[in-house]
């Protein structure tokens, strides 16, 4: 049997171990009365799966305290059955994950788990996105107001706009909290996810900050991001009240000018 | 930091080792303090794949670590016995890292993990035979030309034993180095698991592996299951495997050591002492004056 062949074989015994078979296992593998060559084998598919599950209870522990241990295992080997992993770096094994759980809902899980594995992904690339130094509000006071409306805001890389379906924060927080979770509630919102040093931080936007906060990362110029507040009662104030957060919050990188 | 020459080291025909001393691994539990202090260690072990990140913390301290204690990268996806073609990819993220923290060396493991671009993050064992060796050997070139640096290969624990196999595992891994020019990484704790996992002598194993090929020495912990041994990682290094390593100490001479320890991690504190242990264990089998200085 050539190495290729034998490794295919290895490969779909470990990964499908209903078909290990005495016989079958026998004609690759030595074994010995103690430990007889399929026993051998189911070593390495036990191992398969374990360290497979163990890593994404690693990367989604929120996802997996809304469960018990054997519901999480047997929902996340439904997921590796169909996701396999293809990357050579196993903290990426659950990036398929918020997929797998939109396309397959389940009426006996909660119907937003998808939108909390969604957040748990957001958080951990995040946690690991390109440093960039942020700068503070003192640029744009030095601008003036002509300057102010042509300019245009560079985000940090460690800054994320999502849109969720379901109020996906309460239930996070009642899982970080160890508090029982809330009933799900069907509710879209916008959630800014980002990096401060090295915590990383959500927040639900308000219907206003959302779209001016999209719209600075489309790079509009600050006279379209702020006319996102143009409803608002007081839309100067609350333009500046925002645009002051999100420099405090370490969201601007540079404020570029024409 | 030197080079130190040991044995025959000075026979070999390319590879040359360099004493890093006793180290351990760097891993998440440990981020605070080693953002907070410098540890009293020679040097830390990484695992490769865990800094691939763009940024975050990860990064910021691997980069504050190796501004003060030397690096070495140990990667465990290079799938080096696989069948599928080398992952360009992730060669370039492990070149792009290597020219980022200037690492004393590059290791990985003698096995294989991926089949149909399908990736297990295990260490499968590999048959021992004509076949699978000229594979290893054409692809550790083609990897050590891509990163333009020799690398070091790892043996495994393993619990299948192939029918086919025409050669022990320490023949295939020496030949493996012979031919392609690369260094070894010997686990001694793996020799110690497959040993008792397949019925073969430890000793004999040290016995034949090419001592000028030897860049560093891996310590570890394993369970016992009854059957067999597993290489868990996840206890302090048992005393047989001490055993064996002072063994393998008056073999090779000093070389760079380190305590793997992934799962149940302990207080920094348990790791330095058990890589004090190591250091103390080679200074009982050598003559203290063939240990070398550093500056």
């Amino acid at each position: 049997m050539s190495l290729a062949d034998t490794q295919a074989a290895f490969f779909a015994l470990v990964t499908q171990p209903e078909t290990i078979r005495q016989g079958r296992a026998l004609e690759l593998f030595s074994g010995t009365p103690e430990l007889p060559a399929d026993e051998r084998v189911r070593i390495y598919a036990n191992m398969y799966l374990w360290r497979l599950v163990d890593a994404l209870r690693n990367d989604f522990p929120k996802l997996a305290g809304v469960f018990e241990d054997d519901e999480f295992f047997a929902l996340m080997e439904k997921y590796l059955r169909r996701h396999p992993s293809g990357h050579p770096d196993v903290g990426q094994v659950g990036r398929h994950l918020v997929r797998f759980l939109r396309e397959h809902p389940d009426p006996s899980r909660r119907p937003d788990l998808a939108d909390l594995a969604e957040l748990e992904q957001v958080r951990s690339e995040i946690f690991l996105e390109t440093d960039a130094d942020p700068i503070d509000a003192s640029a744009i006071a030095a601008l003036g107001a002509e300057k102010f409306a042509r300019a245009r805001l560079r985000l940090v890389p460690a800054l994320q706009l999502r849109h969720f379906e379901y109020q996906v924060a309460p239930l996070w927080r009642s899982l970080d909290e160890e508090h029982p979770t809330p009933p799900p509630q069907r509710s879209a919102n916008d959630l800014a996810i980002w990096r401060k040093g090295f915590s990383v931080f959500h927040a639900v936007l308000a219907m206003e900050e959302a779209e001016a906060l999209r719209r600075a990362m489309r790079a509009a110029p600050l006279e379209q991001v702020c006319a996102a507040y143009s409803q608002h009662d007081s839309p100067a104030q609350a333009a500046f009240s925002a645009l002051s957060s999100w420099f405090a919050e370490g969201w601007v990188a540079a404020l570029e000018t024409d | 930091m030197p080079a130190c020459r040991f044995g025959d080291v000075g026979r070999s025909m390319s590879f040359t080792r360099k004493y890093l001393g006793h180290g351990v691994g760097l891993r998440q539990p440990h981020f605070s303090r080693w953002l907070s202090e410098k540890p009293a260690v020679d040097w830390v072990e990484i695992i490769s794949e865990n800094f691939f990140s763009r940024g975050g913390r990860p990064l910021a301290v691997l980069e504050k670590v190796r501004a003060e204690t030397p690096v070495v990268m140990h990667g465990v996806s290079l799938s080096i016995g696989s069948t599928d073609p080398l992952n360009a990819g992730y060669l370039a993220e492990l070149k792009q890292l290597a020219a980022r923290i200037q690492p004393e060396w590059i290791s990985d493991h003698l096995c294989w993990g991926s089949h149909a671009s399908k990736y297990a993050h295990d260490l499968w064992p590999l048959p021992y035979t004509e076949e699978a060796l000229a594979h290893v050997v054409q692809r550790v070139h083609a990897v050590q030309e891509a990163l333009q640096r020799q690398i070091l290969l790892e043996n495994v624990s393993s619990y299948v034993a192939f029918q086919q196999s025409t050669m022990s595992e320490w023949e295939f891994l020496g030949e493996v180095a012979r031919r392609a020019d690369c260094g070894i990484l010997l686990d001694i704790n793996n020799i110690y698991v497959s040993a008792r996992n397949h019925g073969f002598d430890a000793q004999e194993y040290l016995d034949q592996v090419p001592v000028a090929r030897v860049g560093q020495f891996h310590l570890a912990g394993h369970s016992d299951k009854g059957t067999h041994l597993l290489d868990t990682h996840d206890a302090p290094v048992p005393d047989p495997v001490w055993l064996l390593f002072q063994s393998a100490v008056k073999r090779f001479g000093p070389v760079s050591t380190l305590i793997e320890w992934d799962d149940h991690i302990p207080e920094l504190e348990e790791l330095l002492c058990e890589s004090g242990k190591a250091a103390a264990l080679q200074h009982q089998v050598l003559e203290p004056r063939s240990i070398p200085e550093f500056a």
